[in-house]
């Protein structure tokens, strides 16, 4: 997003009121709250109450026309044209090389018109891919504010709105909510439920959502808390934990080498990129995998030592509140990435801790936690 | 109705095309060639033009066929023969002092020496240098996997010509601006002269061989065509099935292979192996299923687009007048070029869509050799313009009068009294030929020049292979042969 301004969201003006210590962040050129008050506070909120938290930064095409089914159906790894209207589904797209360029949802609006939602844009290139396909994806990152509404409550919050919240995962609706065209979705990642609005109708939507989940202790959450539940629920990000197969050979990462193989359908048979995943998922020697620290966190691309010998990297790390352990993902060496696997590392000397020291940490399975909506409350 | 099936299917009847049916038709294999023209020949092709002439529609002179096709697939014995073998280069310049390249070395420094001493005594090394290193080249070009990798000087020397343009390299050697500019035109195919890469141009034609001749221009007895007529005979005579007006519109791919075409009448026809004589482009982008070939791939071609490229006027002449200062034309190809920089400007100027001031032309006159060509006494002029807006700014009709009356004029200041004799003209635009024939709307890249041969004629799409995929825009046919050879070593292999 270089050289364009930042843009504020349709929820700033709430944001700005809630944010105690003015601490803001930029991500797909908009500027958003790092944290209200306290990022763990925040996420344990989420996690054991309701939050909620803006995602207007994500970036959201609409591709609409005659192919459109077709040209989606090429692109992802698994088959939007299998999806009824009114659901979604979760993807990933692949470079020509197999390399992953991009994770998303896919929602379908209608027979001819679905939206592609992701956390990095990849505007340039779809539009390019879907020109053979006599497309032109339209965004509508700009169109819409959204805001996620996470946590055990989070239902019960919307129900006292006065929404109609009978939605499985990974459906949407187009509601009609006291005077406000709203969708209401649950594509995102962290069991709770999306609402999509017009900019103009962002305050009134950010103060029924408050209003309504005072008795359940809602609070809002930025975006280092959001990260945190991305962590724990060990979903490697790009531009986070690994670059995007940008390049037009780009073999690497593979969907294995990110945890993300789950995302491909092998039913599906004509993806692109398809040929070389099918030939790197026998060849890939890396895994996603989580550690566990009894000490502090390391910082990212911490080599990974077993019996001596350098098994891997960390990738993003973090203190959870929730878990009250430093966890981190890394990228381990198949062999590494059985739980239970103890490996060492070396955290380097700093001004705290003037000497280098040892340290260990347990591989443990993925997800470190639930999703916080799957939480009973 | 069931469909038709074959080993292979050939897209194009063009010289590429024919070759590369033949050869499959050699290994055993029963093959169809569908050419959606009613006529064969492709870039090759000899048509009529007003009341009993015949002229070369896009090529006037062969210079690159593949000596071995001729051979082993015994040409000579299904008709083809030259009517010149040889053609000398002559710059035309003002005042009848001409620059003319002979085989012949010691006539070709007595004729520079006119210009200049100095670039008659380095004409020789020049020429050793040239032909030396685009010898030692033959291996990349010629052949699909080099037998011998190339050698330690020769490398060298290739890696800086691959970077250098064709002006710095004629004005390392030479000083006099006529001989520079008249050898300047062979490196005009799709880049300018001054783009690096240029000198590239001047090798590869170096490297070819007509006739036995290296770096010889040839033409056959009935034009061009009649190569592709040999052609055809040959590859019948091998059991190859030809059906014109079979336009193949969509490639089928099944399980992520090619499967066979679908031609415009709705019959698909059914082969384990297609083989497009078309451009990379039209193949990837037109024929094959949307995104078959890779989404990034696709996408990346369609994308480009070619500014720069070449027209064609052909002429009929009720009488050809006297050449000043020249005597025989038949054995020649004339360059009009005025100065080495023109070059630069005409470019420029045809990238901004506009038809550039000074021209360089590049004429032949191939009935004054071939009098079957065109009716006793009178003949035809075939000239190559170089370099003309793709797309034309104004528009390429108005543009198509214009760039007739100055290639007239051109000749005019070196032929006086032509234009008096000009009967009927025919002017084909840089997309009039790619539309025609498929082919040459690729922009061209100093990459491909250099790419081995397996870069250029596969496809992200197994079993399909592109036969016409020259390093530089030629008749040749060796497209065909090696996309012939990779297509039955990738059959083996499965």
């Amino acid at each position: 997003m270089s050289g364009e301004k930042v843009r504020a969201t349709p929820f700033h003006a709430r944001a700005a009121s809630a944010n105690r210590d003015n601490a803001w962040s930029a991500r797909n050129g908009v500027t958003l709250s790092s944290f209200y008050d306290d990022a763990g506070d925040e996420a344990l909120a989420a996690r054991s109450r309701v939050a909620i938290a803006d995602i207007s930064w994500r970036w959201r095409a609409m591709i609409e026309g005659p192919r459109a089914g077709e040209f989606l159906s090429r692109l992802l790894t698994r088959d939007p044209m299998k999806l009824d209207p009114g659901s979604a589904l979760k993807a990933l797209w692949l470079g020509d090389r197999g390399g992953v360029r991009g994770a998303g949802a896919v929602a379908r609006f209608g027979r001819e018109s679905f939206q592609l939602i992701s956390a990095a844009p990849d505007p340039e290139w779809i539009a390019a891919a879907a020109s053979s396909f006599a497309l032109v994806p339209r965004d509508i990152s700009q169109t819409e504010g959204g805001l996620a509404i996470v946590g055990p409550y989070a239902r019960a919050t919307l129900a006292a709105t006065g929404l109609d919240v009978e939605l499985e995962p990974l459906t949407f609706r187009k509601l009609f909510w006291r005077g406000l065209d709203v969708t209401l979705s649950r594509w995102g990642e962290h069991g709770g439920y999306e609402i999509w609005c017009k900019p103009d109708d962002g305050v009134v939507v950010w103060d029924r959502l408050i209003r309504a989940g005072l008795p359940f202790g809602i609070a809002p959450a930025g975006l280092a808390a959001m990260d945190l539940l991305d962590i724990e629920a060990g979903i490697a990000r790009p531009g986070r934990d690994y670059a995007p197969a940008r390049e037009a050979f780009a073999k690497a990462p593979t969907p294995l080498a990110l945890g993300l193989e789950t995302l491909i359908d092998d039913e599906h048979k004509s993806f692109n990129g398809r040929d070389v995943w099918l030939a790197a998922r026998t060849t890939e020697t890396r895994r996603l995998a989580g550690l566990e620290f009894d000490g502090d966190t390391p910082a990212p691309f911490t080599p990974l030592l077993h019996d001596g010998k350098a098994v891997g990297h960390t990738l993003t790390s973090a203190f959870s509140p929730a878990l009250r352990r430093a966890v981190a993902l890394a990228q381990v060496d198949t062999a590494a990435a059985q739980p239970g696997t103890v490996l060492s590392l070396t955290l380097p000397s700093s001004m705290d801790v003037p000497e280098s020291r040892k340290d260990t940490a347990r591989v443990v399975s993925l997800p470190f936690l639930p999703a916080p909506g799957q939480i009973a409350p | 109705m069931s469909a038709r099936s074959y080993d292979a299917v050939v897209i194009g009847a063009g010289v590429s095309g024919l070759t590369a049916a033949s050869y499959l038709a050699k290994a055993g294999k029963h093959v169809l060639v569908v050419e959606a023209r009613n006529k064969l020949g492709g870039l090759s092709e000899t048509a009529p033009l007003g009341e009993g002439f015949s002229v070369p529609i896009a090529a006037h002179a062969l210079y690159a066929l593949d000596p071995r096709i001729v051979k082993e697939l015994k040409l000579a014995r299904h008709g083809l023969k030259f009517a010149v073998r040889d053609m000398a280069l002559v710059g035309l310049r003002p005042g009848g002092k001409h620059v003319v390249i002979a085989r012949d070395v010691h006539a070709t420094v007595r004729n520079i020496a006119i210009h200049s001493k100095a670039d008659a005594e380095a004409w020789p090394r020049f020429r050793h240098e040239l032909f030396a290193l685009a010898r030692a080249l033959r291996p990349l070009w010629w052949d699909a996997a080099p037998a011998k990798p190339l050698p330690q000087a020769g490398r060298e020397k290739l890696d800086r010509l691959g970077r250098v343009s064709a002006a710095a390299w004629l004005d390392s050697w030479f000083e006099s601006d006529a001989l520079k500019a008249t050898l300047a035109f062979d490196a005009t195919a799709g880049i300018q002269p001054f783009e690096p890469g240029s000198a590239l141009l001047l090798l590869w034609r170096a490297a070819q061989e007509m006739c036995g001749l290296q770096g010889a221009a040839a033409v056959p007895f009935g034009g061009s065509g009649a190569l592709a007529s040999s052609l055809a005979a040959a590859a019948r005579a091998l059991g190859v099935e030809i059906q014109t007006g079979a336009n193949a519109v969509k490639l089928l791919v099944q399980d992520d292979r090619a499967a066979g075409i679908a031609l415009a009448s709705g019959e698909t026809i059914a082969a384990g192996l297609v083989l497009s004589s078309l451009s990379r482009r039209r193949t990837l982008c037109g024929l094959a299923p949307a995104g078959a070939a890779g989404l990034e791939t696709v996408a990346a071609l369609c994308d480009e687009r070619k500014t720069v490229g070449q027209a064609k006027v052909l002429l009929t002449l009720n009488a050809l007048p006297a050449f000043n200062g020249i005597a025989v034309p038949q054995d020649a190809r004339f360059v009009v070029a005025d100065r080495l920089d023109s070059y630069a400007a005409a470019g420029a100027a045809a990238r901004a869509g506009r038809l550039p001031d000074e021209l360089a032309i590049e004429f032949v006159v191939p009935s004054a050799a071939d009098r079957a060509l065109a009716p006793p006494g009178q003949h035809i002029v075939s000239a190559l313009v170089r370099p003309v807006p793709f797309a034309a700014a104004a528009g390429w009709e108005t543009m198509k009068v214009q760039l007739a009356a100055k290639v007239v004029a051109a000749l005019e200041a070196h032929v006086s009294g032509l234009a008096r004799h000009v009967g009927a003209a025919q002017v084909l635009s840089p997309a009039d030929i790619a539309d025609r024939y498929g082919v040459g709307d690729e922009g061209f890249d100093d990459i491909h020049v250099l790419s081995p041969w397996n870069s250029r004629t596969m496809t992200p799409i197994p079993g399909l292979f592109l036969c016409g995929a020259e390093p530089v825009s030629a008749i040749s046919g060796r497209a065909g042969r090696i996309a012939a050879a990779l297509a039955l070593r990738a059959e083996d292999r499965r």
